[in-house]
């Protein structure tokens, strides 16, 4: 089981703003997590740390007891972590396949399949899917990286219920049946309930709810 | 998938974007090779319009000014003494192109009368022998006193030749082919008439006559002077000639030396050594340089060239303004697409080698439809730019000298590869500039920054 923690992060914009402040938490693979909290609170700015997007200004982010910088974030991103975005940020000349085959030499179609999408919709130009579709892409990408972690910011933020539903459920099954870590930044209390834990993040702290 | 695989999709599937980076480069290293190509003809146009032009300088006795113990002055003409070995000297100052030596001498013909002049008897029955090297370059044929009307030129390989005029022939019944005795005379003043002031043993030859001359301008004096100095009695000969008629020694020349300068730009440079022989007595002669031609024109052909110059330095500072600030933006706008890579752990590395890889096999691609296409533009500037420019021009120049021919100008315009590939690399080095100087503040900022940017 690997984890992923903060011990005593600190974070603020241009030194002044506040966002976090002493900030303490632990993320473990097999479970997924939620974070909520009002707009402008840090949520995606506690992502891009753990996701070695941005360093802290103070503090450490261990993983399995190893500071994520220790071999350069770039290394972190590469092996560590996958990201799946609100607005799915799929590459727009390639395919669904060739988007999850960007970095992972796994075959991409077993893959799409397991996330809900055809053979034919894996080879279609990835702009001619439905948001629901690209959200599935975004997500086959993520699991092709195999990395332990999955950052997601507000994945169903741009879904209607229904396929929102259906991408919680996939995430879910991500964490529980491939033991991965999947903690996301929502603001979907209905996505939140399906986490097994679920944090707010008010105050530049991180409290568990 | 590594970044050859993505530059391909890249390149296969945003075909708008390839298409104008495409066209944008072809048009680019077109125009570039063709305002190249331009410079280049007229560089060579230049040089060729010179060496059609030519210049030329003689070698010629000056006059000597004495004085004796009375305080009294006299001129005396002093004649030159060159040599085959001082020409040899001569020749190897800088490009040269023909050397012309000239011997004066008189000679009688033994079953040949010349056109009388003033005071005409057997005794002064004479004609002037002008023994040359190339009579096409004396200045009797070049500046158009008198043209050639039958036979050939008599030119270094020549022996027992003559030109006559066409009044001598008609009066002799002769024509090209006809072979002629000459004896040895000379032209004296006795008693106020004309002499022939001969001493000693004559020398004869038998000539062969291979020219005919007209005389296109009558000098206006011609109908009072002695028959030796009328021009219709004047012989070009070759240089044996004088030799077998005792007038001249062989290999050695006392009249004038013409000296022909393929490029009168280098006759500057000439000079000055042909005045560091030091078997020649520069006290006694004298170099003429004769450039009036181009030094009358030589003025606009700089002008021409630093014009066309400056137009290239304009084309080709727009041009690659123009193509650098395109790539610039296509690679600041594909910030989003640098965030997806970095967010999915592909190194910076990989993504600038993704931007250059993409850009240059398009550029590449573009050179080369540029190859195929540069020869159709050139023939079509070789035929509508330089065509009438050229034939006015050069060929009307060019037989001034008597060597002058057509030139061939198909290669103008043909700037040669190693000219082509040094054009097209610069402007590959530009473009890989381009796209790593528009690549790297993109992969300077912070992931998170991209993000934010891409939000």
């Amino acid at each position: 089981m690997s984890v992923l923690k903060c011990s005593g992060i600190r974070y603020a914009y241009d030194k002044k703003t506040t966002i976090l402040k002493e900030m303490n938490a632990a993320f473990e693979t097999g479970k997924m997590y939620a974070i909520l909290g009002p707009s402008g609170c840090g949520k995606t700015t506690l992502l891009s740390l753990l996701g070695g997007l941005d360093e802290p200004d103070g503090g450490e982010i261990t993983l399995d007891g190893k500071n994520i910088n220790k071999n350069g974030l770039a290394h972190h991103r590469r092996c560590n972590v996958a990201f799946i975005f609100q607005s799915y940020n799929l590459i727009d000349y390639l395919t669904p396949a060739e988007n999850v085959a960007l970095t992972s030499t796994l075959p991409p179609l077993p893959l799409l399949e397991k996330v809900g999408l055809t053979q034919e919709e894996a080879r279609r130009n990835v702009l001619k899917l439905s948001g629901g579709q690209q959200q599935r892409v975004a997500i086959a990408r993520a699991l092709a990286s195999e990395a332990p972690i999955l950052l997601a910011d507000e994945p169903t933020g741009n879904l209607d219920e229904d396929t929102a539903a259906e991408i919680a459920a996939i995430l879910k099954e991500c964490a529980h049946q491939m033991k991965k870590c999947v903690i996301i930044v929502t603001h979907s209390n209905e996505l939140a309930k399906q986490a097994d834990v679920v944090f707010r993040l008010k105050k530049g702290e991180l409290l568990q709810a | 998938m590594n970044f050859v695989r993505r530059a391909g999709f890249y390149i296969l599937r945003k075909k708008g974007k390839t298409i104008s980076l495409f066209l944008l480069a072809a048009v680019v290293s077109t125009f570039l090779i063709s305002c190249f190509s331009v410079l280049n003809a007229a560089g060579m146009l230049t040089a060729e319009i010179r060496k059609s032009i030519g210049a030329a300088f003689y070698i010629r006795a000056n006059t000597s000014v004495n004085t004796d113990e009375n305080g009294r002055f006299s001129m005396e003409q002093n004649s030159i003494r060159i040599t085959d070995e001082d020409i040899a000297k001569i020749m190897q100052c800088g490009d040269i192109s023909y050397c012309n030596p000239i011997n004066y001498g008189y000679a009688k013909g033994k079953e040949l009368t010349f056109v009388p002049g003033e005071q005409d008897n057997p005794d002064n029955n004479m004609g002037q022998v002008t023994a040359l090297r190339y009579s096409a370059l004396h200045t009797d044929f070049t500046d158009g006193t008198i043209s050639l009307s039958a036979g050939g030129h008599i030119t270094g390989t020549s022996r027992s030749a003559v030109i006559i005029s066409s009044g001598v022939a008609a009066e002799n019944n002769l024509s090209v082919g006809d072979t002629v005795t000459f004896v040895s005379a000379g032209l004296g003043i006795d008693a106020g008439s004309y002499v022939d002031s001969w001493q000693g043993d004559r020398g004869e030859v038998r000539v062969t006559i291979a020219g005919i001359y007209d005389i296109l301008k009558e000098h206006s004096s011609a109908a009072e002077t002695a028959t030796a100095g009328k021009q219709e009695n004047r012989i070009y000969a070759s240089h044996d000639v004088l030799d077998a008629l005792k007038e001249s020694e062989p290999s050695v020349y006392t009249g004038e030396v013409d000296f022909y300068v393929i490029d009168p730009a280098g006759l500057n440079k000439i000079l000055p050594k042909v005045h560091q022989i030091t078997s020649i007595d520069w006290k006694t002669h004298f170099i003429r340089t004769n450039d009036f031609q181009y030094s009358k024109i030589s003025d606009s052909m700089l002008s021409f060239s630093n014009l066309v110059k400056v137009l290239l330095m304009c084309i080709t500072a727009v041009s690659t303004v123009i193509l650098t600030l395109i790539l610039a933006l296509g690679i600041r706008g594909r910030i989003r697409e640098t965030g997806i890579f970095l967010a999915v752990g592909i190194s910076k590395r990989e993504i600038l080698l993704q931007f250059l890889f993409e850009t240059l096999t398009i550029t590449i691609a573009a050179f080369v439809f540029s190859c195929a296409i540069c020869p159709v533009i050139q023939g079509n500037l070789e035929n509508h730019i330089f065509a009438d420019f050229q034939t006015e021009l050069i060929i009307s120049a060019a037989p001034e000298n008597g060597m002058g021919a057509p030139l061939e100008h198909s290669s103008y315009f043909n700037l040669g590869a190693g000219k082509s590939f040094i054009i097209y690399g610069c402007q590959l080095i530009t473009v890989t500039a381009s796209v790593l100087l528009s690549a790297v503040p993109v992969l300077r900022l912070k992931p998170k920054e991209i993000f934010t940017k891409m939000s």
